[in-house]
């Protein structure tokens, strides 16, 4: 047992209104420049749908992730062989296509046109041939709100039956905010033949170090989430640094910081980078109770031992102990990786949206005669698509979780209207009334400091000697990073 | 006068930019070294450029590189004329697909709306030296026979002299202008190698074929 710390995300997606302020605080902290125009570090998209960039999902045509070859892992586009063979030209990666041509709007012209019998107008030019753009071809978040759904919305991989989305009736939608997943195994960091790709050991968080990275563009299309974005202008890569800056020093990340919908959970997950590997070779309806057994319970003395072991804090001990994360992922069981399939084990976690409860007109009276529980099978999300997105196709494990969602909402609504509640359902779910009362309570009311706990590095306790000798005005002599 | 200026003049200046440049680029500023890949912006033209380029051109270095440092073995190699013969029409095969290939790189970049933006005169300097030289290089080979036999007469003992610092141009000051020009514009290529996107041929990534496939760092370890 190999004991880590690593800082995790939680979305709850049911919460989720979709409103882009994660990802408008994002770019005006980290993206805001020359070759990053068109990166979205955290993204937020309509489901069904595309996403972004566009098809990502679709493994065939980008080939990210893992597979499983015989009984080892190896990367689905290439092993190392050709990728050295394919650095000139890499075959799977993204083109700028794929994601949209950056615009910006000459807001100039308002003020200093020529006087016409015009009104002026901005015009949209190109943020990378400076080149007028007559007709916007694509953007960040093209298909919101399920808009051309025919076109988009249809192409979803997830959606087996498409049917479901050219009927008012059946139609659903639901958002999906996406940051780098900071996976437990990698896929960005294992194609890097410069390997500028890392996981930073203490707190697992994944960098690209630009001094290192030379550009051959293997990451891009290797992170099946594509999260790890070219920079057309530097001529290398960038993804989300999970706020390092700002989480190093107990701040919350700037997505989960402006939330309006306060979705998010940030918190610590102890993992055994041991049984990583033998996790990720499971069978894709297995993969996500692997991954739970991955992480490590911190109130487990003997892991505690180890923990400290590898040189983690009490205070991140603690941290562990009161994180939401763990209570989200592990206790209560109703966070969920996306797309466990890619086998890179992905560290952001999505509980399944519920709503809308009712699946057809019809349906209502019959639900009232179950007292407001819907059957699992009426849910208008249908629950293959959830299966598909956050469990490997396991319908088990989504129906696990919304069980409880559905048990916690009705057992909160019997105490808000003083109705008996029937204790049999919360047990059926798997929870009993104080589990139901501190997940509540999480859903709900919890404060920023509930819903976020995040220990600071504690870096002026690491060699306090050498780091002495390194601080002072800013000139930082040894290579960054330290050792391999 | 001009044979000292390409064969004395030229290679030393090449020298000392090279081998004082790159490592001042190399410890004062990472974060431009890169192989600048314009492959996100435009991929089409890319394709058929870049590798015939480089698959063309890489074993043509290769040949040049090792028949100067070995050119014993080459010289027993190359002396039966089948093998030679074998090895010309080779070479002159992928000469002509690196030239193909480069002539599309530079096409590629004019009148191209977001390449411009990307396009700087670094890389327009570059890819006319490559051109040039990959021209001129199958000029030799198919006009001159047979380069590789005489290349290691001729232009490997000068560069030995070269690189042991008694420059004896006697070897090549003869040889017609064609193969002057080549030469000069080796040593330009050597020469402006550390100022552009060129950095990225000295970056072979062999660590990466024996590690581990993650890669953790740590602080304080």
């Amino acid at each position: 047992m190999d004991v880590r710390a690593q800082i995790v995300m939680v979305f709850n997606l049911d919460k989720c209104i979709g409103c882009h302020t994660c990802s408008i605080s994002c770019k005006n902290i980290w993206t805001d420049r020359q070759g990053a125009e068109y990166m979205w570090w955290n993204n937020v998209e309509t489901k069904p749908g595309v996403g972004y960039p566009r098809q990502w999902e679709d493994q065939e045509r980008f080939k990210g992730g893992w597979v499983v070859d015989g009984k080892k892992l190896k990367l689905k586009a290439m092993g190392k062989g050709p990728t050295l063979a394919s650095m000139f030209f890499q075959p799977n990666m993204p083109k700028i296509e794929d994601y949209y041509e950056p615009f910006d709007f000459d807001y100039g012209n308002l003020a200093g046109a020529k006087e016409s019998k015009d009104q002026p107008v901005a015009e949209a030019f190109s943020q990378i041939s400076g080149k007028k753009i007559e007709e916007i071809q694509g953007g960040p978040n093209w298909d919101d709100d399920l808009s051309g759904s025919q076109v988009y919305a249809a192409k979803d991989l997830n959606l087996k039956d498409k049917k479901v989305i050219e009927s008012y009736d059946s139609m659903f939608m639901q958002y999906l905010p996406r940051i780098c997943n900071h996976c437990l195994n990698p896929a960005c960091v294992a194609s890097c033949p410069s390997r500028a790709l890392y996981k930073r050991g203490e707190d697992g968080i994944v960098l690209v170090d630009q001094e290192v990275c030379k550009g051959w563009r293997f990451c891009t299309s290797a992170c099946p989430y594509k999260k790890v974005y070219y920079n057309w202008n530097t001529g290398k890569a960038e993804k989300c640094i999970f706020c390092y800056p700002r989480v190093e020093t107990g701040q919350c990340n700037a997505c989960a910081h402006s939330c309006v919908g306060r979705i998010r959970y940030v918190g610590v997950l102890l993992y055994d980078a041991d049984a990583v590997e033998a996790a990720a070779l499971k069978g894709d309806a297995e993969l996500v109770e692997a991954h739970r057994d991955v992480i490590l319970d911190p109130r487990d003395p003997e892991v505690c031992r180890m923990a400290r072991e590898n040189g983690i804090s009490d205070q991140w001990l603690d941290a562990a102990v009161a994180s939401p994360v763990y209570a989200l992922v592990k206790e209560f069981r109703v966070a969920l990786p996306l797309h466990p399939e890619f086998r890179t084990l992905p560290m952001a976690y999505y509980i399944p949206s519920l709503s809308p409860v009712l699946s057809t007109w019809g349906d209502t009276h019959k639900l009232l005669e179950h007292g407001m529980i819907p059957a699992l099978e009426t849910l208008r999300v249908p629950i293959g698509y959830l299966a598909s997105l956050l469990s490997g196709g396991n319908e088990g494990v989504i129906e696990e979780a919304l069980k409880k969602l559905i048990a916690l909402r009705v057992q909160m609504r019997a105490e808000n209207l003083r109705l008996p509640a029937d204790p049999a359902l919360l047990k059926e779910a798997g929870l009993d009334e104080a589990a139901a009362k501190r997940l509540y309570r999480l859903f709900t009311v919890a404060g920023y400091n509930e819903r976020n706990v995040i220990p600071p590095q504690q870096r002026e306790e690491q060699d306090p000697e050498r780091r002495k000798q390194e601080a002072g005005f800013g000139i930082l002599k040894k290579t960054r990073g330290g050792a391999k | 006068m001009l044979n000292s200026f390409i064969f004395i003049a030229l290679p030393y200046a090449a020298l000392a930019l090279v081998l004082l440049v790159t490592p001042y680029r190399f410890l004062s500023n990472r974060l431009t070294w890169s192989a600048y890949s314009t492959q996100f912006l435009e991929r089409n033209i890319l394709y058929w450029g870049i590798n015939p380029w480089h698959y063309g051109i890489l074993p043509i270095l290769l040949a040049h590189v090792v028949g100067f440092a070995f050119p014993g073995v080459f010289k027993r190699f190359l002396g039966n004329p089948q093998t030679l013969l074998g090895v010309e029409s080779v070479l002159l095969g992928l000469g002509i697909f690196a030239v193909l290939g480069v002539l599309l790189l530079l096409l590629r970049r004019v009148n191209s709306g977001m390449l411009k933006r990307v396009t700087f005169s670094s890389d327009w300097l570059i890819l006319y030296l490559l051109l040039f030289q990959a021209g001129t290089g199958i000029y030799i080979g198919y006009f001159m026979r047979w380069g590789s036999q005489w290349y290691l007469h001729t232009a490997v003992p000068y560069l030995w002299s070269i690189v042991s610092f008694q420059p004896q141009i006697e070897y090549v000051a003869d040889l017609p202008l064609v193969f002057k020009l080549h030469a000069a514009c080796a040593f330009l290529i050597v020469a402006v190698l550390p100022f552009t996107k060129l950095v990225h041929m000295l970056y072979l990534p062999v660590d990466f074929l024996k590690d581990p496939p993650l890669l953790y760092r740590w602080r304080s370890k």
